[in-house]
């Protein structure tokens, strides 16, 4: 796919976003600032996606993702205490950075490799964004008769695994001592 | 001097940044004076509530009362605890007011011109921003390092998380006649089929209301700032500019929820015979679009201060059992009943599917399609969604498990126990 004038600087200007989110979100020492960073990241992508013409996915994402998810996280840190770490002066990397570097070079190198032997798989790389009159407007009604015609099945089975989380959650929050306290 | 012209005449940067320039100041300047005559307004209205006068000092009738709070909150001092989260705390009165004036673009305020700019997911988008602000208001708290913010922060989290799920589950709705999620295109398919989904959706529209009111922390759901409890809320220790920062939000978020409220349900700035007193596409057409959509926007809002004075502040369980046991299970309900329906309407031909311009749009046949759908919501609708909170809410104050596993019938007879009793 094809960028063009005005989406290269939104797409590398968002790349970088991300990636300097996402190694921000590493490094934090403070839990709360890592979900910041996390929140940053989550938008970038967010912003891709309308790169994409996924405007229903970004939209999505935000409200999931960093309504949702971002939100129980600090909930999360807020309820248990973290900020010994801060005061602490512990460090944060221990002394395997080499084997680290190794690994993320192998799998750099892997992925070279992949792309060079997939190459033919891949759509041409000057091939023109996909443009059909209406694709702006249904972007919403094609992802929801995709979701329910073609991915009918794992949608369901998602939204029974979800169930059963719920149910999961609710038989753990609800003891035996509480229910007698009620009594 | 090249570059300055070519980035000028550039079609992205004239069609998205040059062009909407105009309706972004003139929306900006007029939503943040709205907002602080909002709070005279509240002051004034609530003054009236109880038999007093309000703020009468500043100005005739003290009307220039919001000049004068702006002026002293912009010279106070800045205050930040000793032991807060520095950095954290002054981004998070940032967060709410950015979350809540980004919504603003996509509001259709008019035809044209007038909305900044429409979008395919403009429903979406608000949404999706609009969760975002919650962040604002829990990381304020936890960061004042202070149990009182803290408290409220957590209360209003778990509010705010809870009741947007009630609020979205309340527009599929009306989108289910509308068929976009665009702002305008949902005044549109309203003004397309001459009627406000209001009256397709009366469930829908209770739904949303008492949602709305709880979202942006109004009471009677307002315990994130409940003054008897826990001082201010999230905001306690917060003074000056950034307490500034967070009113603004607030208020912000009141005229968007009404905003959202009229566009989705009273057909945003569309009036009957409004083409009558204008030519469509004219200036004041528009001017008469906005000053329509206004009028509306203030009923609602009127109506959120009415009901601070109206109904006492509910308990948290009360408050959480209301959004999960009540507005969810009503929301989904409404959504079941509304596409049987429409199925049914489809069946027998009182709706059909009219392709405009701008997409396709569901237009129901005057006078009997109209008709079906209005009974069938306010006749069929109403008593199943009151069946359905009935059979989900037959035990739930008993709030205990155990008994429910073991029912055993009372040895003595129960006139003796009411007897004791």
């Amino acid at each position: 796919m094809e960028l063009k004038g005005a989406q290269i600087v939104f797409y590398y200007g968002l790349a970088f976003f991300v990636l300097i989110m996402a190694v921000s979100l590493i490094r934090a020492r403070s839990a709360v600032h890592a979900a910041l960073y996390l929140m940053g990241a989550l938008i970038g992508v967010a912003g891709l996606f309308v790169l994409l013409h996924a405007e229903f996915v970004a939209g999505a994402q935000i409200l999931i993702y960093v309504g949702g998810v971002v939100v129980l996280f600090i909930f999360v840190i807020m309820l248990v205490n973290v900020r010994e770490e801060i005061t602490e002066a512990t460090r944060l990397f221990t002394r395997q950075e080499a084997v680290a570097w190794a690994l993320v070079g192998a799998m750099l190198i892997a992925t070279i490799i992949a792309l060079r032997r997939e190459a033919h798989l891949l759509p041409p790389a000057h091939a023109p964004m996909e443009e059909t009159p209406l694709a702006l407007a249904e972007d919403t009604q094609r992802v929801g008769s995709a979701l329910y015609t073609r991915a009918a099945l794992p949608f369901e089975i998602a939204s029974l695994l979800l169930l059963v989380a719920i149910v999961g959650s609710v038989i753990l929050a609800r003891t035996r001592r509480q229910e007698e306290t009620f009594d | 001097m090249d570059l300055f012209w070519a980035v000028w005449n550039n079609p992205v940067v004239s069609e998205y940044i040059l062009r909407r320039l105009p309706t972004i100041v003139i929306v900006l300047f007029v939503i943040l004076t709205v907002a602080a005559y909002l709070v005279y307004a509240e002051r004034k209205i609530s003054a009236f509530i109880q038999a007093r006068l309000g703020p009468m000092r500043v100005g005739p009738y003290g009307l220039l009362q919001p000049l004068a709070d702006a002026l002293k909150l912009i010279s106070k001092e800045d205050i930040i605890p000793a032991r807060a989260e520095r950095s954290i705390f002054v981004i998070a009165p940032m967060i709410s007011v950015v979350a809540s004036l980004v919504v603003l673009a996509v509001i259709p305020f008019g035809p044209g011109r007038a909305t900044i700019t429409d979008i395919n997911i403009g429903l979406l988008f608000i949404l999706a921003v609009s969760s975002v602000g919650v962040l604002g208001i829990i990381l304020g708290g936890w960061a004042s390092n202070s149990k009182y913010p803290l408290l409220g922060a957590l209360r209003s989290s778990a509010q705010m998380v809870s009741y947007e799920v009630a609020i979205a589950l309340a527009l599929v709705g009306p989108l289910m006649f509308a068929k976009t999620l665009s702002m305008v295109g949902v005044i549109e398919a309203q003004m397309t089929d001459r009627i406000w989904y209001i009256f397709y959706q009366p469930v829908a529209f209770l739904i949303f209301l008492v949602g709305g009111l709880a979202e942006t922390n109004r009471a009677p759901f307002d315990l994130p700032e409940a003054e008897s409890e826990i001082v201010a809320g999230y905001h306690t220790e917060y003074s000056g500019f950034r307490w500034a920062l967070y009113f603004v939000a607030e208020y912000t978020n009141i005229v968007i929820s009404a905003a959202l409220a009229v566009t989705v349900f009273l057909g945003g700035w569309h009036f009957p015979g409004m083409t009558k007193l204008a030519e469509p596409g004219t200036w004041s057409y528009a001017l008469l679009a906005v000053l329509v959509f206004a009028v509306k926007v203030f009923a609602i809002v009127y109506c959120f201060i009415w009901f601070r004075w109206t109904f006492p502040r509910y308990r948290y369980d009360q408050l959480m059992s209301l959004g999960w046991k009540w507005l969810i299970p009503a929301g989904l309900a409404n959504i079941l009943m509304t596409g049987a329906i429409l199925v049914l309407a489809q069946h027998w031909g009182l709706v059909e599917t009219v392709r405009t311009d701008t997409g396709e749009r569901l237009v129901s046949v005057w006078p009997w399609g109209k008709l079906f759908l209005m009974a069938a919501s306010l006749l069929i609708g109403i008593p199943i969604v009151w069946l359905v909170l009935a059979v989900i809410n037959r035990r739930s104050t008993d709030f205990n498990l155990r008994v429910q596993r073991q029912i055993r019938l009372p040895e003595r007879g129960e006139e003796e126990i009411f007897a004791e009793v």
